[in-house]
């Protein structure tokens, strides 16, 4: 008969759960998401957008003026959506 | 390829990786979506179509100030022979250079409602967060 089997202590059970927000990422399986809100007011994880900032810095780029815009879009139309 | 506005002024089209990455390969690598949109940038970089551009509206329900546009696939405008679009930014390099920047792919008018449409995703890359 062996010895008696060591007593766990009481916290043994208890899970580390991360808390999230939005905007934070988060790794899976080698994998990055994003915490974003839905919709209906609830969090998802989806992968990430790289801000427009960061490709900027990347790219060795900023934005462009609106002066800029205009000379080049001035005559190009516009639509119902987005 | 490179694209040309009032008074001769142009502006090159850029694809960037992460932007294609994140945007285009986030779909799989045989379904519609992905091969449409690579055909889409093979012409696009071919130059050999005239592209239809629409501005971007800067004072909708997702402002995109800055932005223009191209329906997916090519020279198609209903969304139902249309589905996705392109949207692109207009972005400046250090030499003055100016370029109108790849920034987001995806369905106009998504069937399933929790799916973000391409113009929320446009708006997210440039502002952070999804609006509203």
């Amino acid at each position: 008969m062996g010895p008696p089997p060591a007593e766990l202590p009481l916290n043994a059970m208890a899970v580390s759960v991360p808390k999230l927000t939005v905007g934070e990422l988060v790794e899976v399986d080698g994998r990055r998401y994003e915490v974003v809100p839905t919709r209906d007011g609830e969090l998802t994880l989806e992968p990430p957008i790289t801000p427009m900032d960061e490709l900027h810095a990347i790219d060795g780029t900023k934005p462009a003026s609106a002066e800029d815009f205009e000379r080049l879009s001035g005559d190009v139309p516009y639509d119902d959506e987005g | 390829m490179s694209a040309t506005g009032g008074g001769g002024l142009s502006a090159e089209i850029v694809f960037g990786l992460r932007a294609w990455e994140e945007e285009v390969e986030r779909y799989h690598p045989f379904s519609p979506p992905r091969a449409r949109a690579q055909n889409a940038r093979k012409m696009i970089e071919a130059g050999k179509q005239g592209l239809a551009w629409i501005n971007c509206k800067p004072d909708g329900p997702v402002p995109l100030r800055g932005c223009r546009k191209l329906y997916v696939p090519l020279g198609k405008q209903a969304p139902s022979e249309a589905p996705y679009g392109f949207v692109f930014l207009l972005v400046q390099h250090k030499d003055g250079s100016l370029a109108w920047s790849f920034i987001a792919f995806g369905e106009r008018h998504p069937s399933n409602p929790k799916t973000r449409n391409v113009y929320e995703r446009a708006y997210k890359r440039i502002n952070g967060h999804y609006p509203g």
